[in-house]
């Protein structure tokens, strides 16, 4: 049973990333270093990057500015979401409004946010109006299920207010507040590289705009996997705290 | 101590879309007493709670004597926070007090009911009897004039039932309140009610009100008048019963 649950945790995991290197070197055989550099390449550009600075110089620019937009989203979008979860006239206020910041596209938010804002601010703000709807409609969610019998307790021993969205709302808006937060985390790396890229000359999507623009594939491939380890490092942390959190009770 | 005389139901009228659940109730009973609400199980018994702490509204008619009120509460659930450990599940309801305070009224009823080894727990420690007897510690531990008990000892084996029972009348000893206990076992009724109301099926209706003044810690049902009240209760139970089926055939 031990044995069986390491080989689920450990080596599976350990194999599909020997048996996907393998089929990535396979096929960069195949192709122009251009085209598809292989995986030692890419290794190669990934230390050089790091070896020259310009990871972390790049890579800290990112990370400030997703976070940054992200924990500005997190603020609005779980304060928003209880708004328009426990107040009516609130819901009709703001849910067609939430409903056009998913719909509306990246690309008009980005043009519109360099006109309005500056290109300095853009990828904080791309985070924020792309992960905001995310963390808005998993916390009402969250408030819907909320279960009556706990309120009515609440409310017969005449818990404030306050204390009952502190203390009965939020702990059971929590598991699916920590859904959309790794939603919405799993975006914000997306977003920011992508309107770094089109906006800015500091971060990693610039320094993907520069690999571009040069042909250096292999750069642009160290560049991706970087935002790739970021987001599961990120994620990883993120389930942790919730286990953390919920655990002791769930 | 808010001075209250009766706790009264004056003609109340109340519907859930077309089930009819009260139908000009009335009832009247001194406060300061243990109120036994005994019916067959879907009669409106958890209804006429519900109109007692405000949750629910009468279409028509008043409910008098629970005005400014502090009502506590043990609900058929144990109705405990998951997140809060047993000690928390209590204070959660004593915003009022010190925390001093909290901590002797915490202590004091955990050790009533034996669960004081417990406070640090979680309720999904606890068991099915161990969550009910929280439940009964945080009701009692809220300041409170008016205790509503709804069938609390529906889950519980019947050592335990009766064990439960004896605390709550050793309680109701120390702190003499107006409890209202809902329960369908005439035997609960008999060991704590001063006031009995035996009700109908709905739309419900007191078919008599049984007043006992013998003091709780000294009841034996074994000895008179208790059979003869239990006798009594079951037939005008089993006469409501009989002829809702004949009513039904």
């Amino acid at each position: 049973m031990k044995n069986s649950s390491l080989k689920t945790k450990y080596v599976a995991p350990i194999l599909g990333l020997v048996f996907f290197l393998a089929v990535w070197q396979f096929i960069s055989g195949f192709y122009n270093p251009v085209i598809v550099p292989s995986p030692i390449e890419t290794w190669r550009s990934f230390l050089t990057l790091a070896v020259s600075g310009l990871l972390w110089e790049h890579g800290r620019q990112t990370i400030v500015r997703g976070f940054a937009g992200f924990g500005l989203a997190v603020l609005a979008g779980t304060s928003l979401g209880f708004l328009i979860g426990l107040n009516r006239t609130a819901a009709s206020l703001f849910q067609p409004l939430v409903v056009v910041l998913q719909v509306t596209p990246l690309i008009s938010w980005l043009l519109l946010a360099m006109i309005w804002i500056g290109f300095t601010k853009v990828p904080l703000f791309i985070v924020f109006v792309t992960t905001l709807p995310l963390i808005i409609t998993n916390t009402i969610q969250g408030i819907k299920n909320v279960d009556l019998q706990l309120l009515q307790m609440a409310d017969v021993f005449r818990v404030d207010k306050i204390r009952i969205i502190r203390e009965v709302y939020f702990p059971q808006v929590s598991p699916y507040l920590f859904a959309g937060l790794a939603a919405a985390l799993g975006t914000t790396w997306k977003a920011v590289a992508m309107a770094e890229l089109l906006s800015v000359n500091q971060g990693v999507g610039a320094g993907m705009a520069v690999a571009r623009t040069n042909l250096e594939t292999a750069t642009l491939f160290a560049w991706t996997f970087f935002l790739i380890i970021l987001g599961l490092l990120t994620d990883r942390l993120l389930s942790y705290l919730a286990r953390q959190k919920l655990n002791q009770w769930m | 101590m808010i001075p209250l005389e009766y706790i009264s139901f004056n003609h109340v009228y109340k519907s859930f879309g077309q089930t009819r659940v009260l139908d000009d109730f009335s009832f009247s009973v001194p406060a300061g007493k243990i109120i036994c609400l005994i019916g067959p199980s879907g009669c409106g018994k958890t209804t006429i709670l519900n109109l007692l702490t405000g949750l629910e509204q009468p279409d028509r008619g008043s409910i008098s004597g629970t005005a400014n009120l502090r009502i506590s509460c043990v609900f058929q659930e144990p109705r405990l926070l998951p997140w809060k450990t047993v000690s928390e599940n209590i204070s959660f309801v004593l915003q009022d007090l010190t925390i001093p305070q909290q901590q002797e009224l915490i202590d004091l009823y955990l050790k009533n009911m034996s669960l004081y080894e417990y406070r640090n727990s979680y309720p999904k420690h606890l068991s099915g009897g161990m969550k009910q007897r929280l439940a009964i510690c945080r009701a009692f531990a809220f300041p409170h004039d008016l205790l509503l008990l709804d069938e609390p000892f529906k889950s519980l084996d019947v050592l335990l039932r009766m064990e439960l029972v004896q605390q709550v009348a050793g309680m109701w000893g120390e702190h003499p309140r107006t409890i209202v206990f809902v329960t369908h076992d005439i035997l609960d009724a008999l060991l704590l009610g001063h006031f009995i109301l035996v009700l109908s099926a709905k739309p419900t209706t007191t078919l008599d009100t049984l007043e006992i003044n013998i003091p709780l810690g000294e009841r034996d049902i074994a000895v008179e008048p208790f059979p003869a009240y239990y006798n009594h209760i079951l037939t005008l139970l089993e006469g409501r019963a009989s002829k809702s089926k004949r009513g039904q055939a």
